[in-house]
């Protein structure tokens, strides 16, 4: 076990350290970069030479090679650099953006589980037919729902027509409630609908028939036999999806005007602020590669049949 | 809400309502305290001063630095403020500023002529270590000499009349000594701007929130101002809210106070409320498209012209604005200094306009595209976000040329394109622009060469420019930057308007206004020359 984590975590550096050289590169295709389109812009009204004093002052006219391995030693150090935007420490930025994207994708995650294990059972539990459709029917409608107006809905209505919940100035719960909600329901959809198609199939399964003809209750059946045969391929798309959450949820955060990582991504892009940009796919890509371990970790657990392929190749 | 009520509303603002609440109808008592709550729709960036044109930044820049000088915003003229009073001499290259005694920094730091000569050394010359690139408003700038405590003087290489008005702006707030010595990627924190301003930066959510609180020692507001003393708000609240519906249903559910950034489509939905509309003029450069005639496409002064009188810029403000967009007469806005009414050359003629591009010898190919010696007449412009519905502005202009057989494509693309392609005359022969200065150094800030150079004439930053350059034009704009005398200044202004009419260089649009929306609760809201929101004198009437 020791050596399968070890392995994993070499193969989580090289992807990491492969994800920050492509980074790097790529941004370095765009056209133009951020000294540019603060300093070039015609709003600042600089002269060519005045531009050029700056740019060498930032050592962008260095050789590519060698910003790169500035870049790394940077990193390495735990310096991500300035935005040059938004003229502030990238690492102070990060400080901001990441604690609440991390609280508001956590809890937007939790709920949506609620959500899809609440659904699931519901629609396998109850007798009656009407209800167990309606009940299976809802992903499809959660998942096309535009989350930016299930945002300006929910805002519509429980902030500025019932009065409920504030906006503009809420305490930190308050500020919680209505971006959860936005984000929960669309992410609860697809897990919802593999995780319903999953009960579905398992129920098919010859020990479902052995179960219940030793005369277990049909919850009973539900919870002991299918939900563990059902879960694992739930847990790996879970997986993907809460990275996607972490990555950013921009529209939630630009509709209820929430600081995260989301917007943050979106201004960095638009103003090709390398530094951020690079912070922020070293930080996602980290989030993506930790998920992936752990989802990889819990699958033994859920499955012992897992376990021993896991000795074997290991 | 009634229609005599909605026509008297739109009658208040029509007179000018911004500029007057304060006198009009200070009939009730002023209240004084609360925390007023005001919703921006982008975050601020950098927040070095001469960064504070971009309006997020001036928003927050206004409220926090005093300048050397203030300019009134109804008559345009420079009075007191830090300065108690100044000299100039007969060629206006030496500045003395008197300093009113007693101002201090908000770190307890003294305002004094030490403190002034080195704002304005680094905005005058930059600074390279710190990366502090020069201010725009300030040309020609040599360097300074402190007198005594109290007295600064100024050099300038060059004669440099804009440079009194250029110590009124935003862009030449003054800050401590402490916040100069930082580098300028460390100055997007909005705590470290430390100026002598009535509030102060107490704390920031990047992106999302920042509050300020009032002084309540200040008490060297502009001399001439009704309001003296400390600000009547205890405080102001910043809240970064993107989405326009979340913003204006905030300010009508009376979760906030004012917002910033209201369209010219919402203006109606807040007004039906009795919510008001403020929309100061930015007194600069009007909302235009301008032309880079180095590209052969629009090298040709007959095509120009025929743009230009193809362009129904009536048509443009009745489908996309309100009354609060007036449609421009003049490259500079009709409430700039040295306006002139140039609307009958700018008149809409699609006649004319074809006749000028038959003449110019091009003629409509099977396609409906003009066509000449093969090439057909397809232009490119790319938006520009921060200016109200440029994408929309630009697209009906489209349509408009459309109908002459002349393409326009309107390109979104990301800044790098936008900022790499507009440098280049063959990428973008058609380009949006605007911007907002209450003096007529504007308009070479927004020609000349080395500056703006919205023209791309040859000289400045754009390597890809060939041959193109008006000296006959850069004549003028040095004449207006050198010219002491204020008749013989304001001639040249006329004169500089005309030739870039007549030139057809540019077409000229709107006058561009910063939109506002308020609660009737907050009073005396004012705003300084070009358009830039503060509420020093402002207050909350109780609910």
């Amino acid at each position: 076990m020791a050596r399968y984590l070890l392995g994993r975590i070499g193969q989580a550096m090289a992807v990491l350290a492969v994800t920050f050289t492509a980074a790097f590169l790529l941004l370095q295709v765009l056209p133009g970069d951020a000294i540019m389109i603060k300093f070039m812009s015609p709003e600042m009204g600089l002269s060519a030479d005045q531009i050029a004093e700056i740019r060498a002052a930032y050592g962008a006219d260095l050789p590519i090679w060698e910003q790169y391995l500035r870049t790394v030693a940077n990193f390495l150090t735990g310096n991500f650099g300035y935005s040059i935007q938004a003229g502030v420490p990238v690492s102070q930025q990060l400080a901001t953006n990441l604690p609440p994207t991390l609280l508001l994708a956590s809890l937007g995650f939790i709920v949506a589980v609620i959500l899809t294990v609440a659904l699931a059972s519901l629609s396998n539990m109850t007798g009656m037919g009407w209800l167990r459709s309606a009940l299976q029917s809802l992903p499809s409608l959660f998942i096309s729902v535009p989350v930016f107006w299930l945002g300006i809905m929910l805002i519509q209505i429980f902030s500025f027509q019932l009065g409920l919940v504030s906006v503009i100035s809420p305490g930190p719960v308050e500020r919680l409630i209505l971006p959860v909600a936005t984000l929960a329901i669309p992410i609860s959809a697809p897990l919802a609908q593999i995780l319903m198609r999953n009960i579905d199939e398992v129920l098919t399964q010859p020990f479902v028939a052995v179960a219940c003809a030793k005369g277990a209750s049909r919850g009973w059946v539900l919870w002991r036999h299918v939900a563990r045969n059902a879960v694992l391929p739930t847990l790996t798309i879970a997986g993907v999806l809460f990275g996607e959450l972490l990555a950013g949820a921009v529209v939630t955060e630009a509709v209820y005007g929430l600081n995260g990582l989301g917007g943050l991504t979106y201004q960095a892009v638009g103003n090709h602020d390398t530094a951020v940009l690079q912070a922020i796919v070293v930080v996602s890509a980290l989030a993506f590669v930790t998920i992936n371990l752990i989802v990889d970790l819990l699958y033994p657990v859920l499955d012992p049949r897992l376990s021993r392929k896991i000795g074997a190749t290991a | 809400m009634s229609l005599s009520r909605f026509v008297k509303l739109g009658a208040v603002l029509a007179l000018g309502m911004p500029f007057s609440v304060g006198v009009a109808l200070a009939q009730d008592p002023v209240t004084k305290g609360g925390i007023l709550i005001y919703l921006e729709q982008q975050s601020h960036t950098n927040l070095y001063p001469p960064a504070g044109g971009f309006y997020p930044n001036s928003g927050v820049l206004n409220q926090i630095t005093d300048k050397l000088t203030y300019q009134n915003p109804k008559t345009l003229e420079i009075e007191p403020w830090i300065a108690e009073s100044w000299t100039v001499n007969a060629k206006a290259t030496e500045y003395v500023f008197k300093i009113r005694p007693g101002v201090t920094f908000s770190d307890g730091a003294p305002l004094d002529a030490a403190a002034v000569a080195k704002n304005f050394d680094t905005y005058g010359l930059g600074n390279k270590e710190l990366k502090h690139p020069v201010s725009e408003v300030i040309t020609n700038y040599k360097g300074s000499e402190v007198i005594d405590p109290l007295t600064v003087k100024f050099f300038f290489t060059k004669p440099s009349v804009g440079f009194l008005q250029g110590t009124s702006v935003i862009g030449s707030g003054l800050v401590s000594l402490k916040t100069l010595a930082m580098p300028d990627e460390a100055l997007g924190d909005a705590t470290k701007i430390i100026g002598s301003g009535p509030f102060v930066v107490t704390s920031e959510v990047l992106g999302r929130e920042l509050t300020m609180t009032a002084r309540k020692d200040y008490k060297w507001g502009p001399a001439k101002l009704a309001h003296q003393g400390p600000p009547n708000l205890d405080g102001i609240k910043y809240v970064i809210t993107p989405e326009d519906s979340v913003r204006i249903g905030a300010l009508l559910a009376g979760q906030a106070q004012v917002i910033r950034q209201v369209q010219a489509y919402d203006e109606k939905q807040v007004q039906a409320k009795n919510f008001l509309i403020y929309a100061p003029p930015t007194r600069g450069v009007n909302n235009s498209v301008v032309f880079r005639p180095d590209n052969a496409l629009v090298a040709d002064l007959k095509v120009r012209q025929a743009l230009l009188h193809a362009t129904n810029a009536k048509e443009i403000v009745a489908t996309l604005f309100s009354a609060n967009y007036p449609q421009a007469k003049s490259i500079i806005a009709s409430t700039a200094q040295g306006y002139v009414d140039l609307s009958a050359k700018l008149t809409f003629d699609p006649v004319l306009a074809a006749k000028l591009l038959d003449e110019a010898g091009w003629t409509v190919g099977p396609k409906g595209v003009r066509q000449k010696d093969g090439k057909e007449l397809v232009l490119t412009a790319y938006e520009s976000p921060p200016q109200p519905q440029n994408k929309e502005t630009l697209q009906l202009v489209a349509q408009q040329w459309a109908k002459l057989g002349v393409k326009l494509s309107v390109l979104a693309g990301d800044a790098g394109s936008r900022v790499a392609d507009s440098l280049d005359p063959l990428k973008t022969p058609v380009a949006p622009a605007m911007v907002g200065r209450a003096d007529p150094d504007v308009i070479r800030s927004q020609y000349y060469p080395t500056t703006r150079n919205v023209l791309l004439q040859k000289g400045g930053v754009s390597t890809r420019v060939q041959t193109f350059s008006d000296d006959k034009l850069n004549g003028l704009l040095e004449a207006i930057a050198a010219e002491t005398d204020p008749a013989k200044r304001m001639a040249l202004v006329g004169d500089v308007q005309a030739y870039v009419i007549d030139q057809a260089y540019a077409i000229p649009i709107f006058e561009e206004p910063q939109a506002f929306a308020a609660s009737p609760r907050l009073k005396d809201f004012t705003f300084e020359a070009v358009g830039r929101p503060s509420f020093y004198a402002a207050w909350l009437a109780p609910k």
